[in-house]
């Protein structure tokens, strides 16, 4: 099976490699026996398969961190996130290493008690910041409450 | 091992290894080499940091240990739900619907291939009000390829949110 770096319009039949489209269309696949597995676009969307059946636009997750938000809060892994800040019972500034391009980027997280004795909700309880997210734990009777395992991801 | 060049097909023959990639530049131990039959690899200081393999799957390593699969969020959007609801930014999502107090329906651009994808959400009262609600996905109808309707509750209750973010996996 031959490996191809082609800079030609068309599909390589059968091959495995890089491919530049001609032109100046700034499109770069990336091919698999043939087919196009992955792509670039010329704004510059990346497009993967892994598994939706075709080839298009994923967005990224920009930040993640899993926390422990009780008593001396303690990040246990994260991606970008610098820091966490404990404003008070139930409430967390996550932190990012690397700003966010705006403050219009997505949100979302769970709070969990493995005690099952309540189950937390969770929220950005403030105006988005490119350099933070401020969100809030609460337990079922809507009171502010420190959660074991609180779970941020960002996508922009 | 013979290296081709044409200038129909392009540059061939050479698979190359993580350690001495195919294509390199005056860093020889970096590049983009081929690991076996359809497969992609990509190597950095000669050792392997990401991969298209034979199935399409993008595979990659970030911090998380290993080169591993990588799944796609194949739309997002934060929108206001109050009043006139409005989009802040989006990815794949070309509007939002307003069905009614705490009821949205998410329009998507692109269609998923199927019903199957993965929805979460959470919403966000912003300022003194500390209020959010939980976001629930369907809101009495079952999720279709170019749209997924959901509602915001708080206390059980419909509830139009200042923030609402939905985030879909596939």
């Amino acid at each position: 099976m031959p490996s191809i770096i082609n800079s030609d319009d068309g599909v390589v039949s059968g091959s495995s490699g890089l491919k530049t489209t001609g032109g100046n269309d700034g499109i770069t696949n990336f091919q698999q026996n043939g087919t196009t597995q992955a792509t670039i676009t010329a704004a510059g969307l990346f497009q993967f398969n892994s598994g939706y059946g075709s080839v298009a636009t994923a967005y990224g997750c920009r930040a993640w961190v899993n926390f422990n938000g009780t008593s001396t809060v303690a990040i246990r892994a994260s991606g970008n996130v610098t820091s966490i800040t404990d404003n008070g019972t139930g409430d967390y500034t996550v932190n990012f290493t690397t700003a966010m391009p705006d403050a219009n980027y997505g949100v979302t997280g769970s709070c969990m008690r493995p005690d099952r004795v309540q189950n937390n909700i969770f929220g950005p309880i403030s105006t988005l910041s490119t350099t933070s997210v401020r969100i809030q734990s609460k337990n079922d009777g809507g009171a502010a409450d420190d959660s074991p395992e609180v779970s941020v991801a960002i996508f922009r | 091992m013979t290296l081709i060049l044409n200038g129909d097909t392009g540059l061939s023959d050479v698979d190359g290894s993580a350690s001495t990639p195919a294509i390199s530049g005056t860093d020889a131990n970096t590049g983009i080499y081929f690991p076996g039959a359809d497969r992609i690899g990509f190597a950095e200081g000669g050792v392997q940091c990401g991969e298209f393999d034979a199935s399409g799957n993008l595979k990659f390593n970030s911090g998380y240990g290993s080169v591993a699969t990588a799944y796609g969020c194949r739309a997002w959007v934060n929108f206001n739900g109050t009043s006139t609801v409005a989009i802040r930014a989006s990815g794949n999502v070309t509007s939002i619907t307003d069905n009614g107090t705490g009821d949205y329906t998410v329009n998507f651009t692109s269609a998923m291939p199927d019903v199957n994808y993965s929805v979460v959400g959470v919403t966000g009262g912003w300022g003194s009000a500390y209020n959010y609600a939980t976001v629930n996905v369907g809101a009495g109808a079952t999720p279709t390829t170019s749209a997924v309707r959901i509602a915001t509750r708080t206390a059980g209750t419909f509830n139009d949110e200042v923030a609402v973010c939905v985030s879909v996996f596939r």
